[in-house]
């Protein structure tokens, strides 16, 4: 018999907690058409910042990132030297990444992100590896900019620099 | 050809054993949680034997450990126990912390705790949902994951990222809290105390589920001192061990809170201390954000950390139990050995204790209430 009440009750007070429910808003998206807010901190796809006053990408290809990297997900190649250096090639197999942030908190010159973009499954295997035309910020476009920047400002201090220093030294490049 | 009374007598174990059924459990098995594959050796409806098979999702996560510089180790415990991942990179941290001698800000001990909360809420929620599942009570897995999403939200605001969260730094922790972070994490406290009260009159109430759970899988007090059980499992079987009081890290001992002990050691004690261990890590939180101090929340460390050569043993209360790790250094950037002692596996072998002579309809009950993450098991 107790049994039976208890039954009983627990119908009502499972009954209760439903009907409560049925007055609280709904909580969840029609997922691919509706799309919830991302926070500002949120860790999705890498981009590399440009820098529109100087005309370049913040990165200066110092490899910090990569060494902090454990999985070995970056490879960059260099362009340019000294404090006029920045990158020509930079990719990430992102096959391979863990968002984990290390990369970015390593960076000394602000230059790495992580975007709000988290929408990265492919059927490809190649399309995991991004280059630096689809990670800098402004695409192609910004690429050949700072590649560009990267040339004038290299021209620029071997034209400052011979006058000062052995005519044997530069222009081997 | 009949066997004589003689012979009889003097069959082996594995002889009389093998006259049940032998059937498979797994490894893919939705109430198993995970690659957990399990032997039964039935007679009717009753286990004879239990052998719990693992290694399924090995990775060799301590070799890989040993090859990598200390820093870049904390990303992969977020992968031990993927449901707590804060937990795991708190106890490397920790770990890291006493090889190198590194001090923590005070303001980053306070953040670890209370992230540390709202991970074991996170994590306390996804076992009262599956558990709920496994019982037949579908509508307890909607509601405990809608819950566990405001949890999510607040970590994901804070770390950037919903499950594998990396946000636990040797020295600290990366950075501070957002803006309004203190604001919002009191108001999921007040909208979930109230939520826990509907858990209970969905499922503690419950006539059903309270059948279901009571005297099952019953765990003595000395079987579980003596398989070295920790965390609910251990507290439900009536031994108040908890190390956040008994070796205190992190500001565990300037908050107040109380350790749920339940002596019955059956499937329904260990739900009760999971239930009111939400409701203590709530009281936790609210302290934490009362008395957070201001300042820094990390230490500058070396860009190539070398801790001096020695060997360092730490340990955590992970929502599933006891969770240490131990490293040895010899004064390079990697560590020489690095040991886990993952809570899961350690409680996962008192399972064929617990099945030995029980139903196999409460097979799910009982390993659900023990609550492994194949992850840290199998590491
Ligand atoms: S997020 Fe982590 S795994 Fe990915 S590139 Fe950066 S350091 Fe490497
Ligand atoms: S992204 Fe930052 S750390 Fe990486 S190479 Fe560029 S400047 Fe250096």
């Amino acid at each position: 018999m107790t049994y039976f009440i208890d039954g009983l009750a627990t119908l009502f007070f499972g009954m209760l907690v439903t009907w409560r429910n049925l007055w609280r808003p709904k909580v969840t998206v029609r997922y691919p058409y509706q799309k919830r807010p991302v926070p500002p901190r949120y860790r999705g796809l890498f981009y590399l910042k440009w820098n529109e006053e100087k005309q370049r990408l913040n990165c200066v290809g110092c490899t910090l990132c990569a060494q902090a990297c454990p999985t070995d997900v970056i490879s960059m190649v260099k362009l340019g030297k000294g404090t006029n250096a920045s990158v020509s090639e930079f990719t990430m197999d992102l096959g391979r990444c863990m968002f984990c942030n290390l990369c970015v908190e390593a960076c000394p010159f602000d230059a790495i992100y992580m975007g709000p973009v988290y929408e990265l499954a492919s059927e490809r295997r190649d399309a995991c590896l991004f280059r630096i035309t689809d990670l800098a910020q402004g695409g192609e476009e910004a690429v050949r900019k700072n590649i560009e920047t990267i040339q004038r400002l290299m021209a620029e201090e071997e034209k400052a620099k011979p006058a000062a220093t052995h005519p044997a030294g530069g222009h081997a490049e | 050809m009949p066997v004589s009374p003689e012979k009889q007598s003097t069959l082996s174990t594995v002889e009389i054993l093998s006259q049940g059924m032998v059937i498979n459990v797994g490894p893919q098995h939705p109430s198993t949680h995970g690659v957990l594959r399990l032997i039964l050796t039935l007679d009717g409806e009753q286990i004879l034997h239990c052998e719990p098979v693992i290694g399924y999702l090995h990775r060799g996560l301590e070799k890989m450990m040993e090859r990598r510089p200390y820093r870049h180790n904390i990303p992969f415990t977020d992968r031990l126990d993927y449901l707590a991942a804060l937990s795991n990179n708190l106890g490397i941290c920790q770990c890291i912390e006493r090889l190198g001698g590194v001090e923590v800000p005070e303001r980053a001990k306070y953040i670890r705790v209370l992230l540390m909360e709202l991970q074991r809420i996170a994590s306390h929620l996804v076992f009262l949902g599956t558990f709920g599942t496994d019982l037949g009570a579908t509508t307890m897995f909607l509601y405990a994951f809608r819950e566990r999403e405001l949890v999510l939200d607040l970590l994901e605001e804070c770390t950037g990222a919903r499950l594998t969260y990396n946000w636990i730094r040797v020295g600290g922790v990366p950075d501070d809290l957002p803006d309004g972070f203190a604001e919002k994490v009191l108001a999921f406290v007040k909208v979930f105390r109230q939520r826990l009260k509907e858990y209970d009159q969905l499922l503690t109430r419950n006539r059903i589920f309270r059948s279901r759970t009571q005297n099952i899988g019953v765990l003595p007090k000395d079987l579980a001192l003596a398989y070295g059980t920790s965390g609910p499992v251990l507290r439900a079987s009536g031994v108040a061990y908890d190390i956040r009081k008994v070796d205190p890290y992190e500001v565990y001992d300037r908050v107040e809170f109380d350790v749920p002990v339940f002596d019955r050691g059956d499937v329904w004690a260990r739900y009760l201390v999971r239930m009111e261990e939400m409701h203590q890590s709530l009281r936790i939180i609210e302290q934490v954000l009362r008395d957070m101090p201001d300042g820094p929340v990390q230490t500058k460390l070396p860009k190539i950390f070398k801790p001096p050569a020695g060997i360092a043993y730490s340990r955590v209360e992970s929502p599933r139990g006891e969770l240490s790790f131990m490293m040895v250094s010899d004064g390079s950037p990697n560590p020489v050995r690095v040991h886990i002692r993952a809570p899961s596996f350690v409680n996962l072998s008192v399972l064929p204790c617990l099945l030995e002579g029980a139903k196999v309809a409460d097979l799910v009950a009982i390993l659900g209430s023990i609550d492994v993450v194949l992850g840290e098991i199998d590491r």
